[in-house]
């Protein structure tokens, strides 16, 4: 995968323009706000693992951003929901 | 596997202090995040109703321009890892012209940011407003304040690359740079949908 930046570049543009359009065609919904949630946790994990470069670090430093993820994106969740 | 784990780093690019800033800000941006979304439990309606004066076309366009600025730094590591004795200098070079597109980039997002603010302001919105606009002030010129640091620290490692200072043995400086710069991404990452799209 000698393009892997270039592809990652691309998916964080695509899942950005769709939370855009979410957004801007009034198209917000209870149940899209979970679907906007677990895309932002793809984005964040992407640039976490691709961009910062802990994918080829040991887990315990990988897993910080990705547990900071989950914990604060989760807890939104739960106060949209519960 | 065992190939797999002796490929592994043992610990993340670049100086160990820059990580411990990263985790304390992550944990200070989280908190507000938290503390945003159970506050908009207590007032739904007002907050929908002030989010709608936001522009989130102006957001997008941010969201936007700083993956692709954190794009173009990841480029300029890519760069540095592969450097070698032989190629520092070329490397360097090219490295140099990645954190340009990077940091008009930063300097894009600060104006467009600064527009928003002047139209808010412009407004008569102040921190005492309401709750929203607390926690969407508070937020995004904490932010604005990083991304401005962030561009600040582009540029000396930029500085640096055009000397051809970084060498194989060391180029720690500019991945200590390029990871705040992503962790500046990733807070606005998060931001974005929460501030200017969820209701």
């Amino acid at each position: 995968m000698k393009k892997i930046l270039e592809l990652i570049w691309i998916i964080l543009v695509v899942l950005t323009v769709f939370a855009y359009l979410l957004g801007y065609l009034k198209l917000i919904s209870t149940s899209l706000v979970a679907v906007l949630l677990l895309s932002t946790f793809i984005k964040g994990a992407l640039v976490s693992d691709y961009f910062m470069g802990l994918k080829d670090v040991s887990i315990k430093y990988r897993m910080i951003p990705l547990l900071w993820l989950t914990v604060v994106l989760s807890l939104i969740a739960a106060a949209y929901y519960l | 596997m065992s190939r797999i784990m002796a490929l592994k780093e043992k610990y993340p690019p670049g100086d160990f202090g820059v990580w411990i800033i990263i985790y304390v800000e992550l944990l200070t941006f989280g908190l507000f995040f938290v503390g945003y979304a159970f506050s908009r439990r207590d007032n739904i309606e007002m907050f929908n109703t002030s989010q709608l004066m936001l522009n989130q076309t102006s957001g997008f366009i941010n969201t936007f321009i700083l993956i692709t600025s954190s794009y173009f730094v990841a480029k300029g590591v890519h760069i540095m890892r592969k450097m070698t004795q032989e190629n520092y200098e070329k490397s360097n070079k090219e490295a140099s012209k990645w954190l340009k597109f990077a940091m008009a980039c930063g300097v894009a997002f600060l104006f467009i940011k600064f527009s928003e603010f002047y139209h808010i302001f412009g407004q008569g919105i102040t921190l005492s407003t309401n709750k929203f606009f607390m926690f969407y002030l508070l937020l995004t010129m904490f932010h604005f304040m990083h991304v401005f640091l962030g561009t600040i620290i582009l540029f000396n490692i930029h500085q640096r690359t055009k000397v051809a200072g970084y060498t194989p043995a060391d180029y720690r400086g500019f991945e200590s740079g390029a990871s705040y710069w992503h962790m500046v991404d990733l807070l606005w990452i998060v931001l974005f949908p929460l501030i200017y799209i969820i209701r």
